[in-house]
């Protein structure tokens, strides 16, 4: 309860400062990109986000000031209800599409819960394994309670936010002092997917896998279901290909050769590139960008909101906003170290990575270094459940601050 | 807590680093975008909202040497679709499809490849014929996303008259763009297809004009762009030709739809063209829409080539027109005189184990040179030919403009054939070739081929004393900085003495106005006319007949090569067609007077000796 007795540290005001500007520029950069926009509605949306802005201040305020041990003690009941709500959308939609309940007033994206909840659960369950989880029933049980939410993300189909999970679960695990080796085992998987492309290149792949195992000889079982799973993952790479959604496909395929479809999925991503180049070191002029007033950018309020940025306020604008970004994330880090607190160490690291994640995705997808994937920008993008969403984070981390002596 | 082997400060450090590093990464790459490649992608941008939109410029119009308008302007329709405003492109296909005459695939091609601009029309028919436009107009609700641009479609006369001549336009081909791009061609532009269409393109053209608007994405006008200023598209030229066309018209009905020939007047001081027709013709109005296939089909594949310009792009055997050629060589050359006299033409000649037979099988007797000509005795110039020899044969019938092009101002001009030595040991081996061939081609029979063209150029020059103009069809042009007029340009004189030439002046004279002459009906009431008949072999059917002549005869100011394929003697079919347009001819330019004049007896115009 630091908070009330008006002992706020200097790191928390830098954070509160460094959110608060990011959330007055995408208000801005809301108004610019859509005041050209067809509709009443769609030109009011900046309007809207004010509305947001507001209500997710005063939540952020009510995160800094319920102790850290509520949310410890409420982790799986959160975590329960999210569950029910994914579930829910999945009903609805029929097995297709549903990423929102319609409360009139408010779309609440169910994901963007699902991601706090998730750092809440991983951090309440590592809180109490005193060791690392590196015995085989506990590293399931983590990645069962991380595989739950993200299927049925994965099933909505939202594969942006779905990935975030798998950052936010390597990161968690890293924190906890999980070893680093076994953390390369827990991407190899992954890294087998894209290496069975080719059987040579998946053989090299395999021979390596069994030289570190045998390098660190972590126990039969673990060898034994790492293996497992770099088999199975590397033979059901074409499935998961045949399973991936046509656009799917196609944001993979333009991202490794955006001229493949000029007009079609890699539009996007030139068009972006070119709203960022056109903009040079000092930008075009707020709400004088052409790519972005004349409706070239797709999705300039949401996914491509740093394009605006770049093409309206150039080099300058763009650095401004990564290292208020980059403030948050440092500060985050060293919050996250110096809390004595595991479970708050925890939240604030699942906090920074959620942050971080969706920063580098969402920054490289519009400078055209990652494929199109849907991610919003941080206190930035268009959307309450985004901005309610990172304005939460920034309270666990405030939160987390101003109690870093608490055990 | 248990680190693992790190301690907590070198995992807080190791996170910090590597996700600090990230975002200088993207630092970078932003400001690498941003600075080294700017300039690039600021031109992507202003190329994405500038639409830049041509003005077509207007294209010059096409008079006749009197001021006949031959080719004007009109306006059309251009059929375009919105595709943002169509609402079931497969029921709108199905429907414009007939009506337009485009098919159903083409149309939902042409509007889904602008998907991403969605309120930029795209052009589906040039030029929509009326009715079609009025139902459209009237049943607009039927077509939604439907609609008419205001275009200019170019006029061409009716019945497809002098079309060979003026050519036609069509849209630029994939393969030109390529090459083009860039020059003030884009897709769509239209291209002179054929005849000055196509040789005066450029001027014709004249230089489009652009706009330059605003665009969003999706192709709507935001409206004109402020920095940069309009350009006001430059008219092309409006041409004069050389072509008389009450002359033309003559011709044209003189031929008729019936018959195949080429008819070519020329004025023979000026090389310029009076009349150019080609029959049959094809109506060049069809071009100015897209053609449709079925028109197509029809002219290309019509058994009487009615795209084929036989003025300049036919060649045939020239028959014994060509006699005054080679007598001219003869003379020239000193193989003969005009006393000269050969074996008597009993209606054949014996050269080796082979007889040549004379048209007149009842035969000519023993004839001079000038009297050979007006009777076109076959015999007398085997003997001449015989006595001329390849050589000289090939040498004077290329001085005298045969075998190559004479470089008028149309495209596709034919060479037409002179054989000579190297020639048939080409085709026989060395010296392998009968000797024989001489015979024929000394009376225009044989591999030797000539256009209709070459024809009149030469009788042109044959009339004038010997001067041979570059034909031409373009008397002057109306440009920006005031009236041009093309002048006159020698390109050869005939390799004939001026003492040689009245020779065969006197020859061609006998030919119309001789006892003997064979061209009797090509006589012209107030004029003399000088001409030679023609009847040129043809291995895939009926002779054609020729006849060319020049008038008056004393100062001629009218030449006309005329073939008629198929047709049989020259002197029957051919020559009267050039009488009566020589008689037009001279009338519309005041030698022959209108005041009807006391019938001069035929007598005294054979003695009337030029």
């Amino acid at each position: 309860m630091q908070i009330l007795r008006g002992n706020i540290s200097k790191s928390a005001m830098l954070l509160f400062a460094a959110a608060l500007f990011l959330t007055l520029v995408g208000i801005l950069i809301i108004q610019s990109a859509m005041f050209a926009a067809p509709s009443q509605f769609e030109q009011n949306y900046f309007k809207r986000q004010m509305i947001w802005a507001v209500v997710a201040i005063l939540l952020f305020m009510v995160v800094v000031a319920v102790p850290m041990r509520f949310y410890e003690v409420f982790a799986y009941v959160l975590f329960g209800l999210v569950v029910v709500l994914l579930l829910g959308l999945l009903m609805k939609g029929g097995g297709k599409a549903a990423r929102w309940f319609n409360f009139g007033f408010f779309h609440l994206q169910v994901a963007e819960m699902a991601k706090i909840a998730v750092v809440f659960v991983l951090a309440r369950y590592l809180t109490y394994s005193r060791r690392p989880p590196n015995s085989v029933r506990r590293f399931a049980t983590v990645l069962i309670l991380v595989a739950i939410p993200m299927l049925m993300v994965l099933k909505q189909p939202d594969l942006g936010t779905s990935l975030v999970f798998i950052a936010v679960l390597l990161t968690v695990f890293y924190w906890s002092g999980l070893p680093v080796m076994y953390l390369l085992f827990l991407i190899t998987p992954a890294v087998s997917l894209i290496a069975s492309s080719h059987w040579l290149s998946w053989l090299i792949f395999f021979v390596l896998v069994l030289a570190l195992l045998q390098m660190i000889k972590p126990g039969t079982l673990f060898s034994i279901v790492t293996i497992t799973v770099n088999l199975l993952s590397g033979m059901i790479m074409p499935f998961v290909w045949n399973r991936l959604q046509d656009y799917q496909k196609m944001r993979i395929l333009v991202f490794l050769d955006p001229g493949r479809d000029p007009l079609g999925a890699g539009y996007q991503i030139i068009q972006s590139k070119v709203a960022i180049g056109s903009g040079g070191l000092w930008g075009k002029g707020y709400m004088a960008g052409t790519q972005t007033n004349l409706a070239f950018i797709p999705e300039r309020h949401t996914d491509f909101v740093f394009s605006v940025i770049g093409e309206e306020f150039g080099f300058w604008g763009g650095l401004l906003v990564l290292l208020a970004f980059a403030g948050i994330i440092l500060l985050g880090i060293r919050i996250a170290f110096k809390c004595r607190n595991k479970f708050s160490s925890l939240v604030v690291i699942g906090g920074v990575t959620i942050l971080a994640f969706q920063l580098v995705v969402n920054v490289g997808m519009a400078l055209g270094l990652m494929p199109v994937t849907g991610l919003p920008l941080p206190f930035v993008s268009y959307g309450g459940s985004s901005l309610l969403m990172s304005w939460m984070i920034l309270g666990l981390m405030v939160n987390a601050e101003l109690n870093w002596q608490e055990y | 807590m248990n680190t693992g082997g790190y301690s907590r400060a070198l995992r807080a450090n190791l996170l910090a680093g590597f996700l600090l590093t990230i975002i200088i990464l993207l630092i970078v790459r932003m400001f690498y975008m941003q600075t080294f490649q700017h300039k690039a992608y600021l031109e992507v941008s202003e190329e994405n909202r500038i639409r830049v939109v041509p003005e077509i410029a207007v294209r010059g119009r096409v008079f006749d040497r009197n001021g006949k308008l031959l080719i004007d302007n009109r306006p059309s329709y251009v059929v375009a679709a919105v595709p943002n405003e169509i609402t079931n492109l497969d029921a709108l296909s199905d429907k414009l499809s007939d009506l337009i005459g485009v098919p159903e695939e083409r149309i939902r091609k042409k509007i889904r490849n602008s998907r991403f601009r969605r309120y930029e029309p795209v052009r589906l028919k040039r030029d929509a014929p009326f009715d079609v436009v009025c139902r459209i107009e009237e049943a607009s609700d039927h077509y939604p996303g439907i609609v008419l641009q205001l275009d200019q479609s170019r006029n061409y006369p009716e019945h497809g008259s002098a079309a060979h001549l003026l050519g036609y336009l069509s849209e630029i081909t994939e393969k030109e763009l390529e090459k083009l791009r860039g020059k003030g061609f884009r897709s769509g532009s239209l291209m002179g297809r054929k005849g000055i269409e196509r040789s005066y393109d450029h001027y014709l053209r004249g230089v489009d004009g652009t706009k330059y608007l605003e665009v969003t994405a999706e192709g709507k006008i935001v409206g004109q762009l402020n920095e940069r200023a309009p350009i006001a598209p430059t008219p092309g030229f409006d041409l004069t030709l050389t072509i008389d066309d009450d002359l033309q018209l003559l011709g044209e009905a003189l031929l008729g739809d019936s018959l195949s020939g080429a008819i070519v007047a020329m004025n023979p001081n000026t090389g310029g063209i009076l009349a150019f027709v080609s029959q049959p013709s094809f109506d060049a109005n069809l071009f100015t829409g897209p053609l449709s296939t079925e028109d197509w089909n029809r002219l290309s594949t019509d058994q009487r080539h009615p795209l084929l310009n036989r003025c300049i792009q036919a060649t045939y055997p020239p028959g014994s027109i060509y006699k005054l050629i080679v007598a001219g060589a003869a003379l020239e050359s000193g193989t003969v005189t005009t006393e000269t006299r050969f074996l008597a033409c009993t209606g054949g000649y014996r050269y080796g184990n082979r007889v040549f037979r004379c048209h007149k099988l009842s035969g000519h007797g023993v004839l001079t040179l000038v009297d050979a000509i007006a009777a076109s005795c076959d015999v007398y110039f085997y003997q001449l030919g015989r006595k001329l020899g390849l050589e000289k044969f090939a040498e004077y019938s290329r001085a005298c403009g045969f075998g190559k092009q004479l470089g008028i101002d149309l495209n596709d001009e034919a060479a037409g054939l002179v054989p000579d030595v190297d020639y048939y040991n080409k085709r026989f081996g060395d010296g392998k070739w009968p000797k024989s061939l001489i015979l024929n081609l000394s009376i225009g029979q044989g591999e030797l081929l000539v256009t209709p063209l070459q024809m009149v150029s030469f009788f042109s020059a044959l009339g004038n004393g010997g001067t041979m103009f570059r034909p031409h069809v373009l008397k002057g042009m109306k440009t920006a900085e005031g009236e041009i007029s093309m002048d006159a340009e020698v390109i050869r004189k005939l390799p004939f003495s001026p003492e040689n030439i009245s020779i065969l002046q006197r020859a061609a004279f006998e030919v119309v106005n001789g006892k003997h002459g064979t061209a009797h009906r090509a006589q012209v009431k107030g004029t003399i006319v000088a001409g030679k008949t023609g009847t040129a072999q043809n291995p895939h059917g009926n002779e054609h007949a020729w006849f060319c002549a020049y008038a008056p005869a004393d100062n001629p100011k009218i030449a006309i090569a005329c073939i008629v394929e198929n047709a049989g003697h020259g002197g029957s079919v051919a020559a009267p067609i050039v009488a009566k347009m020589i008689e037009q001819y001279l009338r519309s330019i005041g030698i022959i007077q209108d005041i009807p004049q006391p019938v001069a007896p035929a007598k005294g115009i054979v003695n009337a000796n030029p």
